[in-house]
């Protein structure tokens, strides 16, 4: 097991169909941009480390989720093990924007009486020309909801490490407050490293693990 | 003449194999067991390409267990429907301008982006497809159209439907209609109504036949028992929303069935490999396996590298397309590791599997899909995926493997028989069949899917449901076409218009001994389970 990283979070990417969440991420993780012509199908998993501070590496699992009604059942259940979620609306496209309340709304219903920490992101900045949402009201929005709020374009590599980081940074900071820790059974937050010093029983149950597998 | 030919070849194979190596005497000894066989090739399981083993697949006839709801139709029918034809139409006309406006106000939501769906289905261009599909509901709302938006359709979609009930309420039931080089194809699979038009030499039953995968295409997508459930609760439910982001799942299957000779034999084809590679592959995948793993798939593009399933268990070749198909069609899954549910209709239509997917590496073409009954399975398929490579370079077997990607196919020039331009071949007891690359002259799609309906015309007249033939010989302008059927195998040629029919029969012999020769390579012959 990849033992060089302090934390591993959970993260989920939210949003309508056709927002550009996969663009996003493969920005994210791949470096490249590809125009994703072909729905997700399903989930796509994702990981990438970043360094949030020297000598603090925090490994990220990343959830790409289908936006079609049909995978709702099989996405749902990637929220409750989910510590963060981007929730991603097309700049371009007034009617992502109006439904990012309900993304919101029905993964905070779905993992009480736990939160998750999100982000709201406006992606797509670079078709300036055919922007449908001002920056004002977006910030509004996530003024409303308690979030930060991030315009990005994977197109240009626009504020996409930034988004991701800020994200990052933000459940590293709760959890160092005591306010998001890890859970028996839950994945959002895993302990690394510190898991072999400081915690035998866990690296007993890792053990285990492995043997059923 | 033919079988003694036949038996003195393969007699004079096994001597060869005497001489050469005493090491293989093992499968020699199998191979002089099926020499013995009175007609050896044509018996159902020592055919070129036979596993030795329990098969892959659930055997399948080539074509009757995808269409046994079907009955043969009849004339009378189709003449009674003439008259209610004229009759709808004229009640299309009249609602059509009026439906459309409303229609497009209130579903500009629903509108696809895709070229095709773009066109106008007013326009000469949209008419002159050689082929529609079109499904709709029992209630006749729109769901799926191959060319134009479902909305600009919704009234010929009512006139479907109401051809269907109109028929329907005389206690018959509507198959199709021929008039003026069409043939319209109906078919009702509760609660979807699916019709099918075509201009081309395709008969009633290859139109069905296509109808049905599209039914088990949405199947896949939603179960049976969920789209059962959306449309008891609400009859005029717009299934649109939960195919939403699939039309293109759809659009490539029709793609397939039009020129992948795989979707009309039932059958799939392998890379070919060096079976000691495909052994190495096939245990690899066996040793990385987990409790609720049910099957385990490497592909290369199109072609299948090996199949691992659990023990008693079976993958139907339906089922298997509808996967590639899956696969074929999504460029998400290239990086990453996808995790989807998947129905397997042929398999169980009531419920859903869960799929991992992902390419062993982003650049390659081999695809792996592990296939699992519990839903919280993702990191344990995940490792065995990891553990799946670990193994495959460990043994140095993953080179072979590119390589063998850099050769998918191979040329007919390999066969050496004179006027020959192409061939499918079968072998039924394992499901698998093996064709070479087409030649130039069939390189263009147009002319891929004219030979592929010249395939199509042999198999219909081959498997007739009430004249079924052994073996068919047609001439036309172009090219020459042999076709036979065995209990063990499908054979289907194409010669040039020089070739004559003896030359077609005398090749028939040449090539089963060079896939005999080649049946390691070209076929799964040792199937494995966990």
């Amino acid at each position: 097991m990849d033992t060089l990283w302090q934390y591993q979070f959970r993260i989920i990417l939210l949003g309508d169909s056709t927002v550009g969440k996969s663009s996003l991420l493969k920005r994210f993780t791949d470096g490249i941009y590809s125009d994703v012509a072909d729905p997700t199908v399903g989930v796509d998993f994702y990981a990438r480390s970043i360094d949030i501070e020297p000598g603090v590496k925090i490994k990220l699992q990343l959830w790409d989720t289908a936006g079609q009604e049909r995978f709702r059942s099989i996405t749902t259940s990637y929220y409750r093990n989910s510590v963060g979620g981007l929730l991603v609306f097309d700049l371009t496209n007034r009617k992502t924007f109006d439904h990012v309340r309900e993304w919101h709304r029905e993964v905070s219903e779905h993992i009480l009486p736990h939160h998750m920490v999100y982000i709201l992101i406006g992606h797509k900045s670079d078709l300036s020309r055919d922007r449908k949402v001002t920056r004002d009201e977006a910030e509004q929005l996530a003024a409303d909801l308690g979030i930060r709020y991030v315009e990005t374009s994977a197109k240009c590599n626009s504020n996409v490490e930034r988004a991701f980081e800020l994200l990052t940074r933000d459940i590293y900071e709760l959890m160092k407050m005591g306010e998001i820790s890890t859970r028996d059974g839950w994945d959002g937050v895993k302990s690394g490293l510190t898991a072999k010093v400081l915690y035998p029983a866990e690296e007993e149950a890792e053990r285990e693990k492995s043997c059923n597998c | 003449m033919p079988d003694v030919r036949m038996a003195a070849y393969v007699h004079s194979k096994g001597v060869s194999w005497e001489v050469k190596n005493d090491t293989l005497m093992p499968s020699d000894r199998l191979r002089q067991d099926r020499s013995e066989s009175p007609t050896p090739g044509l018996v159902e399981g020592t055919e070129p390409g036979a596993g030795q083993e329990g098969a892959m697949f659930v055997h399948a006839q080539s074509f009757e267990d995808l269409t046994a709801d079907s009955e043969p139709n009849t004339d009378n029918k189709s003449a009674e429907v003439d008259d209610a034809q004229e009759e709808a139409l004229e009640e299309g006309d009249e609602e059509e301008h009026l439906e459309s406006e409303q229609e497009e106000k209130g579903k500009e939501e629903l509108k696809n982006s895709n070229k095709a769906k773009e066109e106008d289905v007013t326009s000469e261009t949209w008419r002159s497809h050689r082929k529609h599909v079109f499904v709709l509901s029992e209630a006749g709302k729109p769901i799926y159209t191959r060319y134009g938006t479902e909305e600009a359709l919704s009234s010929i979609m009512g006139v479907m439907m109401l051809l269907m009930s109109f028929v329907e309420d005389k206690k018959n039931i509507i198959r199709s209609i021929h008039a003026d080089g069409y043939r319209v194809v109906f078919l009702r699979k509760t609660p979807l109504i699916l019709v099918g038009v075509s201009r081309t030499s395709c008969s009633d039953r290859e139109l069905t036949r296509e109808l049905q995968y599209v039914y088990f295409q949405i199947v896949s997508l939603l179960t049976l028992t969920q789209l059962n459930h959306v449309f008891q609760h609400r009859q005029s439910y717009d299934l649109r929303r939960l195919l939403a982001g699939s039309e293109h799942l759809t659009d490539n299957l029709l793609r397939l069935l039009d020129r992948d000779p795989g979707l009309l034999l039932s059958a799939v084809m392998c890379l070919p490999l060096a079976n000691s590679a495909r052994d190495v592959v096939s245990s690899s995948l066996q040793a990385a396996k987990a409790k609720n793993l049910v099957f385990s798939i490497l592909l290369a593009g199109n072609r299948l590298v090996t199949l691992v399933r659990k023990k008693d268990q079976f993958l139907h070749h339906m089922d298997l397309h509808l996967l590639f198909n899956l696969v074929g069609s999504s460029s998400s899954f290239r990086e990453g590791e996808g995790w989807t549910p998947i129905c397997l209709p042929k398999f169980n239509p009531a419920g859903f599997f869960h799929a991992h997917i992902s390419y062993l590496e982003p650049a390659s073409d081999l695809c792996l899909i592990l296939v699992s009954t519990d839903r919280e399975d993702f990191f344990n398929l995940s490792d065995c995926k990891k553990r799946f490579l670990e193994r495959l370079r460990r043994r140095s077997a993953y080179q072979s493997l590119q390589e063998a990607l850099n050769t998918p196919s191979y040329s007919l020039s390999q066969v050496g028989i004179p006027e020959l331009r192409h061939f499918v071949y079968k072998s039924k007891s394992s499901g698998l069949y093996t064709s070479p690359d087409l030649p130039a002259l069939y390189e263009g799609g147009e002319e891929q899917e004219r030979l592929m309906g010249l395939y199509q015309h042999l198999h219909s007249c081959l498997h007739h449901p009430t004249r079924p033939l052994r073996c068919i010989y047609r001439c036309t302008d172009t090219e020459n076409l042999y076709a036979l059927v065995t209990s063990g195998f499908e054979l289907y040629l194409c010669f040039s218009p020089l070739g004559t029919k003896s030359l077609a029969v005398s090749a028939v012999n040449r090539l089963l001994k060079w896939i005999r020769k080649e049946e390691d390579r070209l076929f799964i012959l040792s199937p494995l389970t966990y």
